[in-house]
């Protein structure tokens, strides 16, 4: 291997580094200001406060309900990730290891369920939610939710059943084991990397879903994280220094879990977008 | 006897089939193939949600077509398109490219650039919206700094600006994701390609253009067709900083789309909408079905 030229490696680094600032110092900025003054933020906007008050914090998450809305938006990420993974990877085992009529059916509507964009639905589905008296109950969120994830999830985790040798299942049958008992005990171990994936990607979307959220939640006190930031920027929108305060709350416990995790995040939005 | 106990046995996997799929297929149906359904069907008429509704046939369709508002929309859809093309997918190659040279630190550089991509749309769209306030924003206050402070202009409510600023922070969100595909697609490239130009001494940049990027080929053709579809579909980031404003200049599908059936009560007109813009999403699903067909290899 050739060794590189130093003045390559400056050039090279200092792009790098000026790219990396651009990524961040917006982030940087949002955070900095949160601690300053309104006054301060319109005079030196580019200043950095002059001394570390969590005042702005503590007004946010009092006034913004930051930790209602959290609080909400967790429930709802919780319950829909494990809902929809127990019930496509239920599918996906059917899919891959069961045969039975009208399965080549079955798969093709779930295949065309990848593709159907939010748009195509959301207009008769408000009115389904209306029509089963589901307005303002977490579940008009997390119906629709696993509805939408449902395509994406059977379509890794099939991939992944289908990846075992028949041999593991066949002898559990022999052993007298059921599909039930097939499903739980032998088969859904061996996909856990399959589950993570699917996981990663539905928890991500759903825990940044806006638009169904801004439509079917009226209800103050059960707005999602999303939904009630915005809200509370539309009520405070000239308290710039609490707003950054909010913003700072959703972004920097969201990065941290991104630094620890980020071999599985990035697997996971990619292997999900990619397919889907 | 043999047969009888074979059919009975098959029956009940059939039956544990259909079980293991219900769940799964029942909220599947009652919230998306049905909606999907029942919205083909409201484009036919007139329909504000409350009272009769009122059969109309291809009406609404037509509507479409003098909707100067509604063309808008899918012009300024193209503007965004061909912006995100470059400043997604053109900055995403050239990213890819440079955490692809061999120096040290590239997992640093990754993990930074990916770092947009998780976070929510909507909370994107406010800091951004903050970053091109005219009076405290973080862009006018750099361009004072650097005294072009004659360009410092309120970036968001300039008809001419609009469009650009929102597709930056399109960029800024989704370059580092493209990088991601592309920097995968160029890992499973057989390093002994390389190690034959290393020989011949060709420069990093000269690897890549002749190399590298021919052979992630078709990954490209999947990433642009997913920044289209994605255009097509995008909606956080338009209603959170501009929601169409000024003057529709930032127009799009879904902000339209909202407007008309949840402010206005239009619903079979917006259904009519949505059926059209859910035609062109799945024709180009299948285009990039077609061309990700290509890439398993």
């Amino acid at each position: 291997m050739k060794t590189k030229k130093p003045l390559a490696a400056i050039v090279y680094y200092l792009v790098m580094i000026i790219i990396s600032a651009y990524c961040f110092f917006p982030m940087i900025w949002m955070v900095y200001s949160s601690f300053k003054t309104n006054l301060s933020i319109f005079k030196y906007p580019l200043a950095l406060p002059e001394s570390v008050s969590f005042t702005n914090w503590k007004e946010a998450w009092r006034i913004g309900k930051i930790s209602v809305y959290a609080g909400n938006s967790l429930f709802i990420t919780a319950t829909t990730t494990a809902a929809l993974l127990l019930f496509s990877a239920m599918a996906a085992y059917a899919f891959s290891r069961i045969s039975f009529k009208g399965k080549g059916v079955l798969v093709s509507l779930f295949v065309l369920g990848l593709f159907l964009p939010i748009q195509s639905y959301f207009i008769a589905q408000n009115a389904i939610i209306n029509f089963l008296h589901l307005g303002d109950s977490f579940f008009c969120l997390i119906l629709p939710y696993i509805a939408m994830g449902v395509s994406l999830a059977i379509y890794i985790l099939r991939e992944y059943f289908s990846a075992i040798p028949t041999e593991m299942d066949e002898s559990a049958r022999i052993d007298g084991a059921g599909h039930a008992q097939i499903f739980w005990a032998v088969m859904l171990p061996m996909v856990t990397p399959g589950l993570a994936t699917a996981g990663v990607f539905t928890t991500l979307s759903v825990w940044n879903e806006f638009l169904l959220a801004l439509l079917y939640i009226q209800n103050p006190d059960m707005k999602t994280l999303t939904v009630g930031m915005y809200a509370f920027s539309g009520q405070h929108s000239t308290d710039y220094a609490m707003l950054f305060a909010g913003l700072s709350m959703i972004t920097i416990p969201m990065i941290l879990v991104y630094f620890m995790f980020n071999k599985v995040i990035v697997s996971g939005i990619i292997e999900g977008a990619v397919k889907g | 006897m043999q047969g009888m106990i074979r059919t009975r046995k098959n029956q009940k996997n059939e039956l544990s089939g259909y079980l293991f799929v219900a769940p799964a297929f029942i909220i599947f149906l009652i919230f998306v193939l049905l909606p999907v359904l029942i919205t083909f069907a409201y484009s036919f008429f007139r329909y504000d949600g409350f009272n009769p509704m009122q059969y109309i046939g291809f009406s609404n369709y037509s509507r479409l077509y003098l909707d100067k508002i509604h063309l808008q929309a899918y012009m300024n859809t193209f503007i965004y398109i061909a912006l995100t093309l470059v400043l997604e997918v053109g900055v995403g190659l050239t990213l890819a490219a440079l955490v692809s040279a061999r120096f040290k630190g590239s997992i640093f550089f990754r993990t930074a650039f990916f770092t947009p991509v998780l976070l929510p749309g909507v909370v994107v769209g406010m800091l951004w919206t903050f970053v091109y306030n005219q009076r405290f924003g973080l862009l006018n206050a750099l361009l004072k700094a650097i005294k072009l402070e004659s360009l410092a202009i309120s970036w968001l409510s300039n008809e001419k600006t609009a469009l650009i600023a929102v597709s930056v922070v399109s960029g800024w969100i989704f370059a580092g994701y493209y990088m991601t595909i592309f920097y995968a697609a160029i890992q499973r490239i057989p390093k002994d390609l390389y190690d034959a130009a290393d020989i011949d001494g060709a420069s990093p940049i000269r690897q890549f253009l002749y190399i590298k990027l021919p052979l992630i080929m078709d990954m490209v053709v999947v990433a642009v067709l997913l920044c289209v579809t994605g255009a097509f579909q995008g909606f956080d980031l338009f209603y959170v900083m501009t929601n169409g404003q000024p003057n529709h200049k930032t127009e799009i599908v879904t902000t339209w789309l909202v407007r008309i059936v949840f402010n206005n009560r239009d619903v079979g007109y917006g259904s009519a909408m949505s059926v059209v813009l859910t035609l062109i999403v799945l024709i180009m699903a299948v285009g990039i079905n077609k061309a990700r067909r290509h890439t398993e290899y």
